[in-house]
Parts: C-alpha cells; structure tokens; sequence
C-alpha cells in the first residue's frame, strides 16, 4: 500500500509536468504545424536560467523563475520572426521544418553547454524534506510542484475553454484556413502560442530540475521522447488530449515500477515504459485517445 | 594544426564519408522515392553492429556470417519499424521512428549481460576472455595493406584499406539504386509520395509497397553500421545517437533530396564540413577553449542545416522543381 501511494504520488508528479510540456507541444504543432523538436532545451534553457540567477547571482527564486518564463517567451517569438515565419511564407514541407526544429535544438543545446559549462546544476532547495503519508514518505519539494503545476494547468485549461483568444487557438488548431477566412487574426494567434508555449515550456523545467534534484543540459532532450509521446498518445495538436495524454504516461511510467509488475520494471526502462504504451494505443487507436476518426471520401 | 597537413586523417574523413554515404542511401530510398521521413535510422546501424558484434564475441560465428545475419536483424528492425507504425499518419511516423532509435540505444545501454551496456562492446560476455570481433576482418586489411603499397606507399594503412572497400561498396549500392530507381517498384513508390488513392485504385497496396521501402533502408543502413563496427573496433550505445541520423539528413540535403546520385556528394561535403570544423584555429574561433569549440562544431552543424532549409531547401546540387511539389 506504501508503495502504491509513493507511485501514485510519483506518478502525478511526473504526469504534470509532462502535461504541461505536452500542452506546449501541441498548441505550437496545432497552429503552426511545427514539431518542435527543441522543446525539450526550451525547458532545459529555463531551468538554467533560474538555477543561474537564483544561485550564482544570488536573486530570489521568485524573481529568477519570472526572468526565466520572460527569456523562454522571447526566445520563441524571436525564432518565429527569425525561423519559423519565413519558412511558413516560403510554405515549407514537413522535412524543412523537422530539419530546422532539429537545427535550433541541437544550438539551444550547445550553446547551453558552451555559457553555462556543462556541469550538473541544483536549485537551492531541500529535495530530501520529506513527511510521511498513507505509509509513504513525500518530498515536500514534490508536492509543491505538484500544487503548483495543477494550478497552472487549471488556468491554462479555464484560458483555452473561456478565452477568446484561447477559443480562436483551438479554432485554428481545427481548420487553420476555415480560422482564417472567419476573421482570426492569425499572426496574434502564433504569437499567443510562443508566449504560452514558453510558459508552460520554462515551468515545466524548473519544476523538472527541482523535482530531480540534480540536472544537467541533458534534461530536456531525455523527457522529450515521453512528452511527444504524450502528445501523440492525446492525439496531435489537441491541447486538452495532451494534457490527457501526459497525466496518463507519468502514472504509467512511475507505475511500470511497483513490484506487483513482473516484479517491476527497472527505472531506466520508463521512456521505453512510455512509448509501449503509445504503440499499444495507437494499435487499437491510430488517432489518438481524443481523437476522431478521419472520415476517407 | 598538426592533423591538418597528415593524408592520414584526411584517410579518415574520406572513409567516415563512404559509411555516411551508404548510411544516408537507406534514408534517400525512402524519401527520395516514398516520400517516408524517418528519423529513427540510426536504429538499423546500432542493430546491425550489435549484432554482429555479440554473434562473433559471444557465440563465436564466423565474421561474414555474422555481418549477415546484422544486416538481416536490421532488415527485421525496418519491418519491425514499418509493421507498427508506418500505418500512421506522416508526423506521427516521424515521432514514433526516432522513439523507436532510442528506445533501441536505451534497451542497449541498459543489457548489460548481452550488449556490455554504458561500457560498450568491450563488456560484451566472451568465452574466449577477450571481446574483439575485428580479429578476423583484420587479417584480411593486412592483407589488402601488403596488395596495395606498391600503390599508396606510405598511406597503404588500415584507415586506407577499409576505405578501397567502404567506397567499392558505395559505389555498387549507389549502381543498385540507380537501377532501382527504373523498376515499376520505383515508379509505384513515387505515386504513393504524392498521393495514397491514386496508386490504391489501380490495385496497388500502398502499405506493402512502403513497407519494402522501410526495408530496404534499414538494410542498407544495417551495412553501413557494420562498416562503421570494422573501422572503430569497438560498440559504445553513445555512438548511436538520434543526431547520427540528423547527420545522414543533412547528407541527403547537401546532395539534394531526390537525387541518388547526390549523396555521395553530400556524403563528401559533409565529412569535410565536419572535419574541417576541427581546424578553425583562427579568430573568432581562438577566443574559446578546445571544450567550446567542440560544442561549436556541433552548433555549426545546426546552423548549416537551418541555412539550407531556408534558403536552398533543394540543397547544394539538387533541382528545386523536384522539391515544391510536396
């Protein structure tokens, strides 16, 4: 029983913050039909920024986190003017944007490494704090990402449900064109996205790097696989599927663990845990959980 | 500077250029013909050798029948590969393909008792006490070492022979799939890139028809990954990284994208661009350490491709008429 609570409460932990990158993910391949392979070092890049000024610069956590969210925006919107909005007015195919998505994670990666060196980084918490719940012991640190990951995933689900901006995003992640004829001012739309993509995206890193403890640049890339997992298995481009799909993969993934599975599986078999999960899924349901079955002519 | 001016590394570049080269030939079969992006093909390279290498260590087969039977397990990856999931979508196909590469590195990095796991293929559990698989291939570049030095004098070394046979295979491969691009096999596949109901009403199952393709990728990706196992001598998960994969797309690209006959080009332009990144000892490349200019070649890289994409998507020696249909 102390074991399930422990994974249970893992489990949520996970699946938040997956959720929450996931969400990401999707609102940017829904509008922009972008997958962006550097969502991964956009959340490893926060996570720097914060440890960075929190504890080389000796500014409060708050303050840090705020620069962070701010940074991760405006590198979104900038790559957008730079990349993304050239490549979309020259209509390129799927392999030029796979390719320059690739092209911008492999420098976010780098020139994480070649500023910030490439040794592990920690904030400036106590991770081992725990108290004891149900027979299991839970890190404080663990349930005040949890708490605070819910809460920015209420807002961004009542923003997208109430919003009109939030209304038209799922308008255009729909039908861009029918979007765009019915008088959606679509450069607001992209712009709307980068912003929440880097919120969520910045967050969703911090919380990584404090749930874990220690971190290095590699963080970002090794929850990637599990977040597009996440994003195909709530089917592509549905942002409330995502947020679905990466809830279900964090419990999946700290669940495969408990002894009860084949004796449990071991940890470093969880991204596998997750995509097995996905080919199951996409086996009975090739268009995702949320998704609805395209209609042939 | 040293290495600038030695034939021997420049030995090197060559012969990595023609494992690049047959490597991104898998991948250019299914583009160039079926329109597949698959971003797991490091996957075929890491099954192959692994293969290889644990059927020669561990069970002591014969070195060819082994790079066989590599190559067969990386064919069964392809089908492994297209079977689950090639019935999707083309994104999500994209997305499962480079799971499917990691989650091939992670299943090797984690076996320990099989793979040698995080230490490499000199872990791989051996009867006779030591883990080598070259023993055998290696007798066979001396011997080609002792033919041609009345050629190549001083270069007849190792690096030089392995090279003869990589490019000879290149060649052969490019002959084949130069060949192939005339079968109605081709022709059907092309269809299938622009349009899956066209070719399906005249009978032709689409799925099988990119399944072959997947296949026979991964079997040409299978034998680049044995040629690469020959030339290092050792298998180490962290060589068979998803950004392997993105190398052999950005070889594709620098050949242009639809062109069989450009890869070995791209194949050359992009050993030499990777290489030479190591001789920028001038500023502004002076004003960083050894450590930050080995994340600047990679950063290089990055922008190279970025470049491309945006302004000769039909890379350097492509036509761009073949690239706006899509």
């Amino acid at each position: 029983m102390a074991e399930f609570v422990q994974l249970l409460f893992n489990g949520l932990v996970t699946g938040s913050i997956l959720a929450m990158a996931a969400v990401g993910v999707s609102l940017v391949y829904g509008v922009l039909r972008l997958v962006n392979f550097a969502a991964g070092d956009f959340m490893t890049l926060g996570a720097f920024i914060a440890v960075f000024l929190s504890i080389s610069k000796g500014l409060p956590l708050i303050f840090s986190v705020i620069v962070a969210i701010l940074g991760i925006c405006l590198l979104g919107l900038a790559l957008d003017w730079l990349l993304w909005k050239r490549l979309r007015e020259n209509k390129a195919g799927t392999l030029a944007l796979f390719l320059v998505a690739t092209g911008v994670a492999l420098i976010l990666r780098q020139s994480i490494l070649m500023i910030f060196s490439s040794g592990s980084r920690k904030f400036a918490i106590n991770e081992t704090a725990t108290f004891g719940f149900l027979g299991a012991q839970i890190a404080t640190s663990q349930l005040i990402v949890l708490l605070l990951a819910t809460s920015a995933i209420i807002t961004l689900g009542l923003f997208m449900a109430k919003s009109t901006i939030g209304k038209d995003m799922r308008a255009f992640s729909d039908n861009a064109s029918l979007a765009a004829v019915s008088g959606i001012n679509v450069n607001k739309v992209v712009r709307y996205v980068w912003i929440i993509n880097g919120i969520l995206s910045a967050l969703a890193g911090i919380f990584q790097g404090m749930v874990q403890g220690r971190f290095d640049s590699t963080m970002g890339w090794t929850l990637l696989l599990p977040i597009f997992a996440a994003v195909v298995l709530g089917t592509i481009g549905d942002a409330y599927g995502a947020l679905l799909g990466g809830m279900t993969l964090g419990l999946v993934m700290e669940m495969s663990t408990w002894h009860i599975f084949f004796g449990g599986i071991p940890s470093s078999y969880k991204p596998v845990v997750a995509f097995a999960t996905l080919g199951i899924v996409l086996l009975v349901k090739p268009e995702g959980l949320l998704g609805v079955k395209a209609r042939s002519i | 500077m040293n290495a600038f001016v030695q034939p021997g590394f420049w030995i090197f570049v060559l012969l990595m250029a023609g494992i690049y080269c047959i490597f991104a030939l898998g991948l250019q079969v299914q583009y160039g013909l079926g329109g597949i992006l698959n971003f797991g093909h490091v996957a075929m390279m890491a099954l192959s050798s692994y293969t290889m290498a644990i059927l020669v260590i561990t069970y002591n087969w014969n070195l060819y029948l082994a790079c066989f039977a590599g190559v067969v397990m990386a064919g069964l990856g392809g089908a492994f590969l297209g079977l689950t999931t090639l019935r999707l979508r083309g994104d999500y196909f994209s997305i499962v393909s480079i799971a499917f590469s990691e989650i091939v590195r992670y299943i090797i990095h984690n076996s320990d008792h099989l793979t040698g796991g995080a230490q490499g293929s000199l872990n791989i559990p051996s009867t006779r006490g030591f883990a080598s698989y070259t023993d055998q291939f290696n007798k066979v570049l001396i011997n080609i070492q002792g033919k041609i030095k009345p050629i190549f004098g001083s270069f007849a070394s190792r690096d030089m022979a392995l090279l003869l046979i990589v490019w000879l295979s290149a060649i052969i491969l490019l002959i084949c799939m130069s060949f192939i691009q005339r079968t109605s096999w081709a022709r059907v596949l092309r269809a299938t890139r622009e349009d899956d109901d066209v070719p399906a009403s005249l009978g032709k199952n689409v799925f099988l028809f990119r399944l072959s393709a997947v296949i026979l990728g991964s079997v040409v990706g299978g034998i680049a990954g044995i040629y690469w196992a020959l030339e290092f001598s050792i298998l180490d998960p962290a060589d068979f990284q998803t950004i392997v994969t993105f190398f052999a797309w950005m070889v594709i690209i620098l050949g242009g994208a639809t062109r069989v006959k450009g890869v070995p080009l791209g194949a050359l332009f992009f050993g030499f661009l990777y290489a030479g990144t190591r001789f920028f000892q001038f500023p502004p490349f002076t004003w960083f350490d050894s450590v930050q200019r080995a994340y600047l070649r990679i950063m290089i890289i990055g922008f190279v491709l970025i470049f491309l994409m945006l302004k000769r998507p039909q890379g350097i020696f492509g036509k761009r008429a073949e690239m706006v249909l899509e």
